[in-house]
């Protein structure tokens, strides 16, 4: 039987352009207010430390690199990459060292730096994550495989670019109160439905932020977790789920048919559904993604998600509030960051330590991480649990 | 003795890793025969064609293609290409469905505006310069 595992701390570094740093001292800003809340290196079995692209430093073998700059040289350390999904792919990893009892308590933690290639080369690496024989030699971007779901989308359901607006219209109007965001800072619906296009029907306002940052957790086994906290956030759900490598051979492009999968496998092993979730945090990659995002985790029935954005129902002070923390497109998107940032952000609101109260959501039991990799070749869906 | 082998490359930022068995489907396509592929054993086809069947993991051999309408499933018109393809920016990927239900990416090279999803294509053959090559849409 497996044992019980809760998420005992959590640190973030600041998102952005961080010229000031690499990837070392991105790392050491997450990592620091996990060790002042208690977590010193001392008291941490192993690790997990990931990055999804060493093409945008150059450096190899990074896990021994941030293990050796955070003072655990000597503890056991690995790296899980699956692209945007490596946050979570590494909680999950981890997780399954805690539960079947080879290490009690480990440090999770996730980075990219990005800023240091231009727009261009960035786009062109992240390119390289399709198909390298029949995507590649196209040109389809990270943008362009969303955009290929958006124009089939806005198709089966006839559905104006608009609505896509309004999501980055709610990312921007939460990422404005995160002191640790990317873009703190608001936009109008008609500046988000006419900004220059980046990959039609996609444009500026639809696209997640090419951003350097890291975030990390504490787990720890049950027996372990008072040792650390009296506020535990149990994982109780863990879904996973993978989709066809081209996108052409999805048998939907309305939906991440590996995202479906993934939530009902954590929801089956939580032995929850989506109207009991307090707060979500949903991989909006691109506007386009979150609106999925509400189809594949059941808030929304398929071709309705729209409604759930137009009715302001996913904002914090309303039914189910989704990525109040302005999301990857206004907090950023340091790939392999990512999935613990959300995981970060569920714990901080489950405390009721929002960063800016002005976006706290009220009472929250039960959290959703929904991560998604490439265009959904790689999907992790976490159900996490109030654990006071 | 053995004929010199042409070097051909498949796409506009190709992909440098060439095989025999791909070297053949660019050998055809140069031809501007598209090749699919089929499995030796369970007859299952694929396009693009694969050496090793998806299914059953036996051979597969490369067979033409021959269907030549498709219907545009969808599109996008990429504005800010990847570093490689920035001078060609904006073109037009789209995936293709044959009758048959097998699919092709590639882009369409003739629209004038953009295009509707659903609308008619037709296959084609492009040498792009004179070691790549490619197949692609017109409408
Ligand atoms: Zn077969």
């Amino acid at each position: 039987m497996a044992r019980k595992v809760a998420v005992v701390a959590a640190g973030h570094s600041k998102f952005g352009k961080r010229y000031d740093a690499t990837m070392r001292e991105l790392c050491a800003e997450a990592y620091k207010p996990i060790y002042d809340a208690g977590v010193t290196q001392d008291k941490i079995d192993a690790t997990v430390l990931s990055y999804a692209a060493s093409q945008f430093t150059g450096q190899g073998a990074g896990s021994a690199l941030m293990a050796d700059y955070l003072g655990l040289q000597n503890i056991p350390h690995l790296r899980v990459e699956s692209a945007c999904t490596t946050g979570t792919a590494s909680l999950r990893a981890a997780w399954g060292m805690v539960a079947a009892g080879l290490y009690d308590v480990m440090l999770v933690l996730g980075v990219e730096q990005m800023n240091r290639v231009s727009s261009a080369v960035a786009t062109e690496y992240m390119s390289q994550a399709g198909d390298m024989r029949w995507e590649y030699p196209y040109g389809i971007s990270f943008p362009a495989f969303y955009a290929l779901m958006a124009s089939r989308y806005m198709y089966e359901y006839d559905m104006p670019h608009e609505v896509l607006s309004r999501i980055s219209v709610k990312s921007h109007h939460y990422g404005a109160q995160n002191p640790k965001a990317h873009l703190p800072r608001e936009v109008t619906l008609e500046e988000a439905n006419n900004a220059v296009p980046i990959c039609r029907p996609l444009n500026l306002y639809d696209c997640s932020l090419i951003t350097d940052g890291a975030a990390g957790v504490v787990i720890a086994a049950e027996d372990r977790v008072k040792e650390f906290t009296d506020q535990p956030m149990w994982i109780t759900g863990i879904g996973a789920g993978a989709s066809a490598m081209m996108i052409q051979d999805r048998e939907s492009l309305t939906s991440i048919p590996g995202a479906k999968r993934a939530a009902k496998a954590a929801y089956d092993m939580a032995g929850v559904g989506p109207k009991d979730l307090d707060m979500v945090q949903v991989h909006d990659c691109f506007s386009i993604a979150e609106l999925i995002a509400y189809e594949d985790l059941g808030l929304a029935e398929p071709g309705k998600g729209r409604e759930l954005i137009e009715n302001k129902e996913v904002y914090h002070d309303s039914r189910i509030p989704v990525n109040c923390d302005g999301g990857l497109k206004s907090k950023g998107h340091p790939l392999g960051a990512t999935g613990l940032s959300m995981t970060y952000e569920i714990l901080k609101q489950m405390r009721g330590e929002a960063e800016n109260q002005s976006r706290q959501i009220d009472d929250v039991k039960i959290g959703l991480a929904h991560n998604v990799g490439q265009s959904g070749q790689f999907v992790n869906v976490f159900i996490f649990e109030r654990g006071w | 003795m053995m004929s010199e082998k042409k070097e051909l490359y498949l796409g506009y930022s190709s992909d440098k890793a060439v095989t025999p068995f791909f070297q053949e489907f660019l050998e055809a396509l140069d031809q501007e025969k598209l090749m699919k592929s089929v499995c030796t054993e369970c007859g299952t086809e694929f396009l693009p064609p694969r050496q090793h069947c998806q299914k059953c993991i036996s051979l597969c051999e490369l067979k033409e293609f021959t269907e030549t309408e498709a219907k545009l499933r969808s599109y996008v018109v990429v504005d800010f290409a990847p570093e490689s393809l920035t001078s060609k920016a904006p073109y037009v990927v789209a995936i293709g469905e044959f009758p048959s239900g097998l699919r092709l990416t590639a882009h369409i090279t003739n629209l004038m505006s953009v295009p509707e999803v659903g609308m008619a294509l037709k296959l084609a053959f492009e040498h792009i310069d004179d070691k790549k090559l490619t197949y692609k849409f017109l409408v």
